[in-house]
C-alpha cells in the first residue's frame, strides 16, 4: 500500500504557511465496507488538506474511492478510522455547508426546470423572498444555457440538460464548499468547455471551495489549483501536483500552454501506472 | 448508488450497535404478533364492558363458533363452495378471455370495432349482474361461477389484447424480411410477447375472482363464506359474523401465499413509472 | 390515423350496435319477453325513470360514492404517506397492511349494514373503507419507495423533515396514489351498489334489487344500463385526472 504522506508535506506546509484553518481535512481517513462477509477497503488511510477557496481536482479510474472521499466530506458516510474535519471540526451527520452534485441525477421529476432550480431557495433555512428567488433562478438558468426551457419537465430534457439543471440548483445558493462528481461527463465537448468556464468564474467570484472528481485529466488540470491522482485497490492518492497556471484562466485556450502539456504528460503516466499497478495485484 | 445504501452494508461508526437488533426478522415478527395480541386482548376486554357484545362479540365467542364449524364440518362445506366457485369460474373466465383475446389480437380491425363495447361492459360493476344471474341460474353455485367467470373474462381479454399489441413494429418487419410467414410471426413473436401480460392478468384476476365469488354469495346464496357473513348478519349473530370474517381473512392470506409461491414472488404491484 | 379510417370505424361500430339491438329486439319476439325484455321496452322505461324518479336514486348513489371516495381517499393518502415515511413503523406494520389489502373488505357489507343501519351512512362507510385500504396501500408503497438519493440531496441542501415530506415524499408518491384512485373508482361504485342491493331505501342498487325481486327484467336491464354509463363516466374522469396530475411523467423528450 502506498504511503502518501511524503507527497502531502508541501501542502500541509502550505496550509500552515497560509495560516488559519483548512476548509477540509482528512487525517488518516479510511473507509471499509463489509459486503456478504468480506471486507472491502474502499479508501485506504489517506491524508488530504483543502484550503479555503481552493479548487481541488481528483482524477482516477472508477473504484478508487474518489466518490467515497466526497461522501465522507458531505457527512453521508463516516470513516471507519481516522478523521474527517470541516473548518476544523469533525464532520458528524450531514454537512449542510456543502453542495453536492452527484453522479446520479437527483432532479425532481415532477417539477419544471425553473421550479427545480429554485428549490434550495424555497427552503426555510435560507429565507429568500419569492421575487428575489425568481431573479436568481432566471440568471442561473441563463448561466447554464437552459434559457427557454424554464417550463419544461425533466422527462423532456436530454441527460446533459438534466445535469445542467442539477448544477444550476446547487450553484444557486452558493454553498461554502462544492463537491462535484463528474458533473460534465455527459456533455458534448463545446458545452463542456463553456460549463467549465462558467464554473471557474462563479466559484472564484463567490469564493467557493471545490472538490471536483473527474475521469478527464485535461479537465482536472484546466480547472484545478491542485490535482490528486488516485489509484485503485485500495483507493489512495498516488500523486498530488500543484497546477502552476495563473488565474484567471482562459479555459478555451489553456490546454495549448506549455505548462499544461508537461503536467498532463507527467500525470498521465502516473495515471497509467496506477491503473496497471491496481490490476496486477 | 446512494451513500446511505453504501452505509447500510458498512458497519458504520455513527448509529449504535443496538439499533441493528430492532431490525432483525425475529424481533420484527415478535413485535407484529404482539400487536395482534394487543388488539385481540383489548377487543376481548371491551366486549360487554365498553361496547355491547351484540355489536362486536368477543374473541372467545368468535373462536367458539369457529371451533363449532370445524367440528360439525360446516366450515369445509362453505369453504369448499367458495373455493369451487372461484376455481371453476376462474378457469372458464381465463380460457374464454385468453381465447377471445388471441382471436381478436389476430384480427386487429375487428378488435378496434368491438373494443368500445367491451370497455362499456367492463365499466359496469359486475356485482350488479348478480341478481340477473340468480334469476337465470338460481341461488346455487352456478350463478357464482358465472359471476366469477364474467369478471375474470374481461380482465384476461384486455390483458391478452394489450399483450399482443405490445410488439415493436420494427421487429415484425425484420422478421418479415427474413422470410417468416404470418403464422411464424404469430407463434414466434406475438404469442411469446403476450405471455407475460397474460400471466400478470392471471395473477391479478385471482383477487378479483375471490371478491366476485364471495360478494355473489353475500347477495344471494345458500353456501359459502359470503353466505356465512350475510346469514349471520341477518341473524344478528355477531360472533358468527366475525367467525366468518376470520375465515375470510385466513382464506385471503392463504390465497396470497399460494400465489406468491406459485409465481417467483416478484412485487405484487407493478411500478407506476 | 387518417380521419377517413376513423369515420369508417365509427360507421362499423354503429352497424354492430344497431345489429346487436336488432337481434335482441327480434329475438325477444320469438321467446317470452318477460324474461328477455327488449330494447324498445328498456328505452321506454328509461324515459319514464328520467321523467322524475331516477334523480333521487342517482343522487343517493353518487352521493355515497363521492363521500366515500373523499373520506377514504383523503384518510388513505395521508395515513399511507405518513406510515410509509416513518421508516421503522412502516417496515414493522407492512405485512399487516398487505394482509388487510388482500382481504376483500367489501364483502363485509352486511356487517356494516347491521352496524350503521339502512340509510346512506352504512354505504358511505363501506365505500370509504374499500377506498381507504386501496389508497392507503398505494400511498404507503409510494412513500416507502421514494428515491433515497433524492432524499439525501434534499437533506444536504438543508431541507427539514417537514419540507422533505411536503416537497418530495408527497409529490413522489402521487403516481402511486393516483394508481390507487384508479383502482378505487370502480371499487367504490361496486361497494355502493352492493350495499344498496343488500339493504337500502334509495339508490340504484336498491332499485336493481327491487326489480329483480319482482322479476321485472326490463327494470333490471334499464338499471344495468344506467350503472354502465356511470361506470364509464367515472373511468373517463379517472383517466383524464391521471393525465393531468401526472403530466410530468408522460412528457417525452
Amino acid at each position: 500500500m502506498q504511503n502518501n504522506s511524503l507527497s502531502e508535506v508541501p501542502h500541509v506546509v502550505a496550509a500552515e504557511r497560509m495560516g488559519g484553518v483548512p476548509r477540509i481535512e482528512l487525517r488518516g481517513a479510511e473507509k471499509c465496507f463489509s459486503t456478504r462477509g468480506s471486507e472491502v477497503q474502499a479508501l485506504a488511510k489517506i491524508d488530504l488538506t483543502v484550503r479555503p477557496q481552493e479548487f481541488l481536482a481528483l482524477v482516477g479510474p472508477s473504484g478508487c474511492g474518489k466518490t467515497t472521499v466526497l461522501n465522507l466530506v458531505a457527512g453521508l458516510l463516516s470513516p471507519t478510522s481516522g478523521q474527517v474535519l470541516y473548518n476544523g471540526a469533525p464532520v458528524t451527520g450531514l454537512n449542510r455547508s456543502v453542495g453536492y452534485i452527484t453522479q446520479k441525477d437527483t432532479v425532481l421529476p415532477w417539477r419544471t426546470v425553473e421550479s427545480n432550480v429554485g428549490i434550495a431557495l424555497e427552503l426555510h433555512c435560507r429565507n429568500v423572498p419569492a421575487s428575489e428567488r425568481r431573479d436568481r433562478v432566471a440568471r442561473m438558468i441563463e448561466l447554464v444555457g437552459l434559457k427557454g426551457f424554464e417550463k419544461h419537465f425533466p422527462a423532456e430534457l436530454s441527460g446533459g440538460m438534466r445535469r445542467r439543471v442539477a448544477l444550476a440548483r446547487t450553484l444557486i445558493y452558493e454553498p461554502e464548499t462544492l463537491l462535484m462528481d463528474e458533473p460534465f461527463g455527459a456533455l458534448d465537448a463545446q458545452l463542456k468547455l463553456l460549463m467549465q468556464d462558467q464554473l471557474q468564474k462563479l466559484t472564484h467570484m463567490a469564493k467557493i471551495t471545490v472538490i471536483f472528481v473527474t475521469h478527464d485529466l485535461s479537465e482536472a488540470i484546466a480547472l484545478g489549483d491542485r490535482v490528486a491522482v488516485f489509484s485503485p485497490r485500495p483507493g489512495s492518492i498516488r500523486t498530488m501536483r500543484k497546477v502552476d497556471i495563473p488565474r484567471p484562466r482562459d479555459i478555451f485556450n489553456v490546454r495549448f500552454s506549455d505548462g499544461f502539456s508537461r503536467l498532463h504528460e507527467e500525470l498521465w503516466n502516473e495515471l497509467k501506472d496506477g491503473i496497471a499497478y491496481g490490476t496486477n495485484v | 448508488m446512494s451513500a446511505t445504501l453504501q452505509a447500510d452494508a458498512a458497519t458504520a461508526a455513527m448509529p449504535q450497535r443496538n439499533s441493528r437488533l430492532w431490525k432483525t426478522p425475529a424481533v420484527l415478527t415478535v413485535l407484529r404478533l404482539l400487536i395482534v395480541a394487543v388488539v385481540l386482548v383489548s377487543w376481548e376486554f371491551s366486549s360487554d364492558r365498553i361496547i355491547s357484545k351484540f355489536w362486536v362479540s368477543s374473541p372467545t365467542a368468535v373462536f367458539a363458533v369457529f371451533q363449532l364449524w370445524v367440528i360439525d364440518g360446516s366450515l369445509w362445506i362453505h369453504l369448499g363452495a367458495t373455493l369451487q366457485a372461484i376455481v371453476i369460474g376462474y378457469v372458464i373466465g381465463c380460457a374464454s378471455g385468453i381465447l377471445l383475446g388471441l382471436l381478436l389480437g389476430f384480427l386487429p380491425r375487428v378488435q378496434r370495432i368491438f373494443v368500445p363495447f367491451f370497455s362499456a361492459f367492463y365499466a359496469l360493476p359486475k356485482i350488479a349482474l348478480a341478481p340477473l344471474f340468480v334469476i337465470i341460474l338460481g341461488i346455487g353455485i352456478e350463478s357464482k361461477i358465472c359471476l366469477v367467470a364474467v369478471t375474470v373474462f374481461f380482465l384476461l381479454l384486455f390483458a391478452t389484447m394489450d399483450g399482443m399489441r405490445d410488439i415493436d413494429e420494427d421487429v415484425v418487419e425484420s422478421l418479415e424480411i427474413m422470410g417468416a410467414t404470418r403464422t411464424e410471426i404469430a407463434t414466434k413473436l406475438v404469442m411469446p410477447a403476450a405471455k407475460p401480460w397474460i400471466f400478470t392478468g392471471m395473477r391479478l384476476s385471482v383477487r378479483y375472482a375471490m371478491t366476485a365469488a364471495i360478494l355473489g354469495e353475500v347477495i344471494a346464496a345458500n353456501r359459502g363464506i359470503g353466505f356465512l357473513i350475510e346469514y349471520n348478519s341477518g341473524m344478528f349473530n355477531a360472533a358468527g359474523v366475525f367467525a366468518a370474517v376470520a375465515l375470510l381473512v385466513l382464506f385471503g392470506v392463504a390465497v396470497t401465499e399460494f400465489l406468491t409461491r406459485f409465481e417467483r414472488g416478484s412485487a405484487v404491484e407493478k411500478l407506476p413509472f | 390515423m387518417r380521419p377517413h379510417s376513423t369515420r369508417v370505424l365509427l360507421a362499423w361500430q354503429a352497424v354492430v350496435f344497431v345489429l346487436m339491438l336488432g337481434v335482441w329486439e327480434l329475438g325477444s319476439h320469438l321467446t317470452d319477453p318477460t324474461w328477455t325484455s327488449r330494447p324498445t321496452l328498456v328505452a321506454v322505461r328509461l324515459f319514464e325513470l328520467f321523467k322524475g324518479e331516477i334523480y333521487k336514486h342517482l343522487a343517493v348513489t353518487i352521493g355515497e360514492i363521492a363521500m366515500g371516495l373523499v373520506l377514504g381517499g383523503v384518510l388513505g393518502s395521508i395515513g399511507g404517506l405518513w406510515l410509509g415515511n416513518a421508516k421503522y413503523l412502516g417496515t414493522l406494520l407492512r405485512p399487516i397492511v398487505v394482509t388487510l389489502y388482500n382481504v376483500p373488505l367489501v364483502t363485509l357489507a352486511p356487517l356494516f349494514i347491521v352496524w350503521f343501519g339502512f340509510g346512506m351512512q352504512s354505504k358511505v362507510v363501506l365505500v370509504a373503507i374499500a377506498v381507504f385500504f386501496v389508497v392507503f396501500f398505494n400511498a404507503f408503497s409510494g412513500a416507502q419507495k421514494v428515491d433515497e438519493d433524492i432524499l439525501e440531496s434534499m437533506r444536504l441542501m438543508g431541507a427539514t423533515r417537514y419540507e422533505i415530506f411536503v416537497k418530495v415524499v408527497f409529490p413522489a408518491s402521487m403516481a402511486w396514489i393516483v394508481a390507487g384512485f384508479k383502482i378505487a373508482f370502480p371499487y367504490s361504485l361496486m361497494a355502493a351498489t352492493t350495499g344498496e342491493m343488500l339493504a337500502a331505501r334509495d339508490g340504484l342498487g336498491s332499485l336493481l334489487a327491487k326489480s329483480a325481486a319482482r322479476f321485472d327484467m326490463t327494470g333490471v336491464y334499464t338499471i344495468l344500463l344506467v350503472l354502465m354509463v356511470i361506470g364509464m363516466l367515472m373511468a373517463d374522469f379517472a383517466v383524464r385526472s391521471e393525465n393531468y396530475l401526472l403530466r410530468w411523467r408522460n412528457a417525452k423528450q
